[in-house]
């Protein structure tokens, strides 16, 4: 049944075409240099993206996601690793179960920092985790067919002089949005907005819109604070090998009755 | 990967996970019964060892007992790159420490929990938080 409405949900064409930079659009470039940190004051890592329900306590209820019913019934199917939900023994997340890579906005709800690189051609988007990189071409424009993949395909252009924005289409639909599970299917178009608010935060709102999974499209928001110790001095890498000795030392001994 | 293999990677990452990413949650949740997260316990034992590593470090501590006997006792803290942020670096435990340690343990009684906070032997506190 949720078998048949996935797959029927993601034959459905796209309604709302992928956005592009305004015509003749100038901006300055915006800076957003430094290392960004999740900023504990401001929502922390969290585990949905619901601005309504950032702790994810209301999984597959909140007012301000407008779910199709396929999607939300998939939301709550789905066991999430951590949060109120979280089910030890039989989550369902891929990237937990398979060191899948999270994708993007999923990648904005772990403890590791980000930095954009800035360049005239492109900004390349580097995350601590994995170590994964996004790419984001600047006067450019999206394929007209692009292959589904992980991270999709992303052009960018500043405006307001402060703000970045980022157009992503073109991804699979193997990856949750966030920690609790929210689904996406291929016809995800993904719009970041990158801005620097003063010298130390930087706010970045998101707008998820994806017909094959939702009424209309939601938005979404992650603050960050500047970081104090660098980009990368230690990768977070996932690791079976250094994962398995986890679970035997500290999580094996504690499941035992 | 069987079946048997991708459930333990499951439970282990889904461990790991909520010990970076909820810990508030993990708070208010006493980690789904694993770890009593309601008071942290206090105990004075000597490093073994001290895993600066994915996913989570790990402090390997020996406590003895009301009876003397040597228990081994392992705690966790969030990943290096989080803990580098607090303060922390690889160095900051070595083989042979007298510590003082607080720590959430497992509500089943085994030697294991989740680190608070730790005082050394010159007095000097790390918080894991």
């Amino acid at each position: 049944m949720i078998f048949s409405l996935v797959v029927r949900a993601q034959n459905t064409a796209p309604s709302r075409a992928p956005a592009g930079p305004p015509p003749g659009a100038t901006s300055k470039v915006a800076d957003l240099s430094g290392d960004w940190a999740p900023d504990p004051k401001r929502g922390g890592i969290g585990q949905s993206l619901s601005l309504s329900d950032n702790g994810g306590r209301q999984r597959g209820k909140e007012a301000d996601i407008p779910y199709l019913p396929w999607a939300r019934e998939k939301t709550l199917s789905e066991r999430s690793s951590t949060g109120p939900d979280l089910g030890f023994a039989s989550t369902t997340d891929p990237q937990v179960l398979y060191c899948e890579p999270p994708g993007v906005p999923h990648i904005y709800l772990w403890p590791i920092k980000t930095k954009l690189v800035q360049t005239p051609e492109a900004v390349y988007i580097l995350h601590e985790y994995g170590p994964f990189f996004r790419v984001v071409w600047l006067n450019s424009k999206h394929p007209e067919d692009p292959d589904p993949q992980w991270w999709g395909h992303s052009i960018g252009w500043y405006e307001n002089d402060n703000t970045l924005v980022v157009d992503t289409i073109g991804f699979n639909d193997k990856t949750w949005l966030d920690q609790v599970g929210h689904p996406h299917t291929e016809q995800l178009h993904l719009i970041e907005r990158y801005r620097r608010v003063d010298k130390n935060t930087m706010e970045l709102d998101m707008t998820i819109d994806d017909p094959g999974a939702y009424e209309k499209p939601w938005n979404a928001r992650r603050n960050f604070i500047l970081s104090t110790t660098g980009f990368l001095r230690y990768q977070q890498i996932c690791s079976v090998k250094e994962n398995q000795r986890f679970f035997d030392n500290l999580a094996k001994p504690a499941i035992k009755k | 990967m069987n079946g048997n293999c991708k459930r333990t990677v499951g439970i282990l990452f889904a461990l790991a996970v909520s010990l970076a990413v909820a810990r508030p949650v993990l708070a208010h949740h006493g980690a789904a019964g694993l770890y009593d997260m309601s008071k942290a316990v206090m105990m004075k034992g000597t490093i073994t060892k001290f895993e600066w590593t994915n996913p989570h470090n790990q402090i390997h501590f020996d406590v003895k007992d009301d009876k003397g006997n040597v228990v081994q006792w392992i705690v966790a803290t969030e990943p290096p790159q989080v803990m580098l942020e607090r303060g922390w670096t690889r160095r900051s435990l070595k083989e042979g420490d007298q510590v003082t340690v607080y720590a959430f343990v497992a509500s089943n009684g085994a030697p294991v929990g989740n680190l608070q906070r730790l005082v050394l032997p010159d007095g000097k506190e790390l918080s894991a938080r």
